[in-house]
């Protein structure tokens, strides 16, 4: 940096400017290609396998070939691959409510009561996040078994039998929360950091009350935040297949675990592959009303 | 916990000028059942960690009675042959993982940061979509990919298709970080001589090294615990620790799974402290973690 900073004072003709300008163009162009190439090939062309393999089939050796037929988007109209379908988008839908229920209030205590202790706050937060999904999701498993330490806890408080958290829809959908809810908060947290507070004052003295205040000064001035935290929860959520495995059953099975089960127990790829493209379609729909979302808020303000 | 407790009582506390206690003024009569709500929230958060941690030292199998202290699930992790192969797998993969997507990372950002062309702008949303697909998604995608190649499933195909993931994490961290610097430094740094490698690897990467730590780092942290990815990549043996896990989960429940998780989440829990702590020792404000928001 010392060195930039000297010669920042030291004149240079304006012509060899311009030409050393081009060339570093250049040099960044050639930056550009490896990381470039790297993802096209495989990012872009392996995104193109699964859409191509969708209109494929499986031969007589189980071997996945290419094709042009429609049968795999057929056959997922039945009603066995419709009724996962329906179940994953609710269960993802209620995932991003609960997050929200959750992360908002968590985000708003730690925003603006966090105090001096702010930023230890929100390490704590993350980290346990990024610290292994599976060994956290495997706990809640043991802890919610028939035997596990709730039920037991639950017993000695005087309930007469266990109570059965594993299997149900319930715990995939908590499992859900609890995976995705930081990318609820951090957003929601994000917002509020930006936020004027002066604003909550004004709407204390207008609107009287707390509640009233929260409802039109806070939220509405937080919705940015709000819109990428449902955007962000959303999109894991639908296409997890780690919660339903640990925490549900087959009766709680969703895309992602269907998907799972035709690359390596059905050994049926091209199905697969539909499903994939069929998951991807729904978070392209997820994402444009997002788009469009946030650009209203934009055009807004 | 305790800090959110003491920060209402600051916050009840009568005072005007300076921010932080204006904050404090502002919901004052408010938040003891947010408070209540986010304590209960933290203690659901950690109670699994803690659980997990405390069983790996229970003397019997048990995962619902703790007898009494013990190190033999630790000691039986150690001592098999399979658990520690599939951690060395975890470890040399987010190594390689780790240095390959921050070259191409930062090669990546600096190319975005200082190009404008269309062709640059393109690339650079692109680069942006790895961040937003679910990973079954990548991993279906990864996995046909090499098999319609013929190429056999290693831990080279967990590594390409992790630093495939990881290019765009290293891309924004450093893009943030570059952001906040001129061009002018390196066209300074060749009117100084400096031929245009030297102008990036004198100036440019200089200034952004605390941004190439903490990213190293969370990388590291990301790709050792990953399950998805390298669960569609991964060949037979050895299996990433992660899949290994997940596998033994799945047959039956051992305790040693305690331990070798109790390993697991203490190495990304330093990996990721370390990762926010470093930009703060460089001097600047915002950490690594902040910028993936």
């Amino acid at each position: 940096m010392t060195v930039a900073d000297q010669a920042v004072d030291a004149p240079d003709a304006p012509d060899a400017g311009r030409r050393r300008s081009a060339s570093h163009t250049r040099l960044w162009g050639w930056l550009l290609a490896p990381p470039a190439i790297w993802m096209f090939v495989f990012f872009v062309c392996s995104i193109a396998i699964v859409v191509l393999l969708s209109f494929g089939h499986v031969n007589e050796h189980f071997k996945p070939v290419f094709g042009a037929s429609l049968d795999n988007y057929r056959t997922l109209f039945n009603t066995t691959y419709a009724t996962v379908f329906v179940r994953s988008l609710v269960y993802a839908m209620l995932t991003v409510v609960f997050c929200l229920l959750v992360g908002y209030p968590v985000a708003y205590t730690i925003a603006l009561h966090g105090g001096r202790h702010k930023n230890l706050l929100v390490a704590a937060l993350v980290i346990p996040f990024f610290a292994s999904y599976l060994i956290r999701m495997y706990a809640w498993s043991t802890l919610l078994s028939d035997e596990g330490l709730v039920n037991q806890t639950l017993l000695k408080l005087g309930v007469a039998e266990p109570v059965k958290f594993l299997n149900t829809p319930g715990a995939v959908i908590a499992g859900l929360t609890y995976g995705f809810v930081i990318f609820m908060i951090l957003p929601i947290y994000a917002a509020l950091e930006r936020m004027d507070l002066s604003l909550i004052e004004a709407g204390k003295d207008l609107y009287h009350g707390p509640l009233r205040t929260f409802f039109a000064v806070t939220l509405p001035s937080t919705r940015a935040g709000v819109l990428g935290g449902l955007l962000l929860v959303f999109l894991p959520a639908l296409g997890d297949f780690v919660s339903a495995q640990l925490l549900g059953g087959p009766g709680t099975y969703m895309i992602g675990n269907l998907i799972q089960q035709q690359f390596f127990e059905g050994q049926n790829a091209p199905l697969g592959s539909a499903l994939t493209v069929v998951l991807m379609l729904c978070l392209v729909v997820f994402m444009v009303f997002y788009l469009r979302a946030t650009d209203r808020e934009r055009r807004e303000t | 916990m305790a800090a959110t407790t003491a920060s209402t009582t600051t916050s009840s506390a009568p005072a005007p000028s300076s921010r932080r206690r204006r904050r404090g003024r502002s919901v004052e009569g408010k938040p003891r059942v947010a408070v209540a709500f986010t304590v209960l929230f933290f203690v659901l958060l950690y109670l699994p960690i803690i659980v997990v941690v405390i069983f790996s030292f229970n003397s019997r199998k048990s995962l619902s009675y703790f007898e009494s202290f013990s190190t033999r699930w630790y000691v039986q992790f150690f001592n098999d042959e399979g658990l520690i192969s599939s951690l060395k797998a975890s470890l040399l993969i987010s190594t390689i993982t780790m240095l390959g997507s921050l070259l191409l990372g930062v090669m990546l950002a600096i190319a975005l940061e200082r190009v404008s062309s269309r062709k640059a702008r393109v690339v650079g949303t692109v680069s942006l979509v790895p961040l937003v697909t679910p990973e079954i998604v990548t991993g279906v995608a990864a996995l046909l990919f090499f098999t319609g190649l013929g190429i056999k499933l290693s831990l080279t195909t967990v590594i390409l298709a992790e630093i495939t993931f990881s290019i765009s994490y290293v891309a924004v961290i450093v893009r943030g970080r570059l952001a906040s610097m001129s061009g002018e430094y390196e066209e300074a740094a060749r009117d100084l001589g400096c031929t245009p490698f030297q102008a990036v690897r004198l100036v440019v990467v200089p200034a952004i090294l605390p941004a190439l730590i903490a990213a190293g780092l969370l990388i590291f942290a990301l790709t050792f615990d990953d399950f998805v990815l390298a669960f569609f990549t991964t060949g037979v043996d050895p299996q990433p620790l992660p899949v290994r896990i997940y596998s033994e989960i799945r047959l039956s429940i051992s305790p040693a799974i305690n331990a070798v998780g109790t390993c697991m989440m203490a190495v990304s829990a330093v990996l990721l402290v370390l990762a926010l702590i470093v930009p703060r020792l460089f001097g600047s404000k915002d950490s690594s973690i902040d910028m993936l928001s």
